[in-house]
């Protein structure tokens, strides 16, 4: 269970990198010729292997099993501090509905939250790059937004719309607002030289260049600020719900409740869940990334 | 003949440039319509900037431009201008065959038809790619299917900004003779910036030779080479006559120009 944690934290942390230091993709006007006929020769290291084969799964099962040992020595020395992987098991299967049910709450203010903050951040972005002014006026309230510790509002958003989904919300979606905004701006801007010449000879308007032209462009961005943003969300949704634990559930709730009884078993099943859900939207965007980008550079292996 | 290009008086100085070096100095020149005009020159002569100022892109400081009897930006109206640049610029996310078929979706009011694509990637030997992206596809297939989208809303002028430099000797020198082809059928105007001798020689009917710092017509020069040329023709005798004349020509132009300011003197 630990290491399923362990794998979410370092995906997120991962995606973070990509997404906080620099937009990863950088679309190329050039792109580089495709040989007519390739050969299959693999260069060094980048060769694809079956996931069946042991050298792509054996690595992290060594791991997994070495911190499962590690796991079960500490949980048999100090029953208090870690509850044995048996006892997360059963309480996963013991009481499924239980934990499907909080997983859907939170999955469920995640998912709301972050299409309420990418959406705006894409639709602000588009302004931005139409009219200037709306850049100059938003910009630095979104930095300050940004910069302030979302966890720090939380307590005050709760006092204003309660204990409902309403601050969860709007917490998740101030998370993922700026994330987006920034790619998409910068993916929006992102037009080679050439190819908005070849628009403007033809005299397409603002709206067909945006269309055509700037939108598609800036994809590779926007899906990069997604797979931040998309496991993202659930940070936000389980802070939230730390703060405003009470009634309407969620993992969060349930996680502190547990902790404060000293349910153990329950805490460590929630966190299992949590990493479970953010594995999975990861592998959601990154499939329609592939979807979408077959067409980018990031989606081809490097030839040299 | 009618005046297929016309510039008079044209002067353009970039913001922040020196006073006495504008990037072009009263640009006079007169291209009748249907000719195929190289500019040539050293870098930093401003013939790519001269371009750009054909194409609508770029503005001139004085001086009026006008292609068949339009300005630039009248003739864009109209879709009357097809621009191909040193990069494909094809939108990676189309087909090829949307890319070619890209001029006729955007501005639609100009309510200019434009050639069915897929007979235009005929035209260009292309007509196998039709269905493929892009990046499917190698950098000489790639300057064809721009060739392919410029051409298909039939421009009175072809802006060409040397749009066979990135590409070796044996694909560009295929891809000349494919153009002179297709413009001996299409027959418009066509402008090709070029810093190749050969390949100004072969395609032209007339060759420009700028000169730099300020940016000046330097010469015109005629090639009187018979058209249609293939392979016979460029292999000629006279094809060497020519090609030392443009060099000349080059040589005076440079020591015309000022010194750039970048270079050390030996």
């Amino acid at each position: 269970m630990r290491e399923e944690a362990g794998i979410a934290t370092r995906v997120t942390d991962e995606a973070a990198d990509t997404g906080s230091t620099s937009p990863t993709p950088v679309p190329n006007a050039n792109v580089p010729p495709a040989p007519e006929a390739t050969p299959p020769v693999p260069a060094r290291g980048v060769r694809r292997r079956s996931v069946l084969h042991p050298a792509t799964w054996l690595p992290a099962t060594v791991v997994l099993v070495v911190l499962g040992l590690v796991w079960s020595g500490v949980a048999e020395a100090h029953p208090y501090i870690l509850p044995r992987l048996g006892e997360v098991g059963s309480a996963l299967v013991g009481d499924p509905l239980l934990f499907l049910e909080n997983a859907w709450a939170t999955l469920s203010v995640a998912l709301v939250g972050v299409g309420a903050g990418a959406g705006s951040a894409f639709v602000l972005a588009l302004l931005m790059s139409e009219i200037p002014v709306v850049r100059r006026a938003v910009m630095p309230f979104a930095v300050v937004l940004n910069v302030t510790p979302v966890v720090a509002i939380t307590p005050a958003l709760v006092v204003a719309f309660g204990f409902g989904m309403a601050p969860k919300v709007i917490v998740t979606a101030i998370i993922t607002f700026f994330p987006v905004l920034i790619n998409v701006a910068t993916g929006l801007r992102s037009v080679p030289l050439p190819v908005l010449h070849v628009f403007r000879t033809l005299n397409a308007s603002r709206w067909e260049v945006l269309l055509r032209l700037r939108v598609p462009s800036s994809l590779p961005y926007t899906l990069a600020a997604l797979r931040v943003v998309v496991p993202l969300s659930l940070v936000g949704a389980v802070v939230a719900e730390f703060v405003a634990a009470g009634s309407s559930g969620g993992l969060g709730t349930m996680i502190r409740n547990s902790a404060s009884t000293a349910r153990l078993d329950h805490v460590y099943a929630g966190v299992a869940c949590l990493a479970a859900m953010g594995v999975l939207l990861l592998a959601l965007v990154t499939l329609v990334e592939k979807r979408l980008l077959f067409w980018h550079d990031s989606r081809r292996p490097a030839r040299g | 003949m009618t005046a297929g290009i016309e510039v008079r008086g044209l002067t353009k100085r970039h913001p922040g440039a020196r006073l006495d070096r504008p990037a072009l100095q009263n640009i006079d020149l007169e291209i009748p319509h249907r000719q195929f005009v190289s500019l040539i020159g050293p870098s930093g002569c401003g013939k790519s900037t001269l371009l750009r100022i054909l194409a609508g892109l770029d503005r001139a400081d004085t001086g009026q431009v006008s292609l068949l009897g339009r300005s630039p930006k009248q003739a864009s109206r109209r879709k009357a201008i097809g621009l191909v640049s040193q990069t494909p610029a094809l939108l990676p996310w189309l087909t090829v065959r949307q890319n070619v078929a890209l001029p006729g979706k955007v501005n639609r009011r100009a309510g200019s038809e434009i050639d069915s694509p897929d007979e235009l990637l005929r035209a260009v030997g292309l007509e196998e790619s039709a269905d493929q992206y892009p990046h499917e596809l190698s950098g000489g297939m790639l300057q064809r299917v721009a060739v392919a989208r410029a051409l298909g809303l039939r421009p009175d002028v072809l802006l060409m900004d040397e749009p066979f430099s990135a590409l070796d000797e044996f694909t560009r020198e295929a891809l000349q003779y494919q153009l002179l082809g297709l413009w001996q059928q299409r027959a418009t105007t066509v402008v090709f910036v070029t810093h190749s001798v050969r390949e100004a020689v072969v395609l032209s009917d007339r060759i420009v030779v700028m000169s730099a710092r300020p940016g000046r017509i330097h010469e015109v020069l005629d090639v009187d080479l018979p058209r249609p040329r293939d392979r016979k023709v460029v292999k000629g005798p006279h094809m060497h006559d020519l090609e030392d004349r443009v060099r000349a020509s080059l040589q005076s132009a440079w020591k015309a120009g000022a010194a750039p300011d970048d270079l050390v003197p030996l």
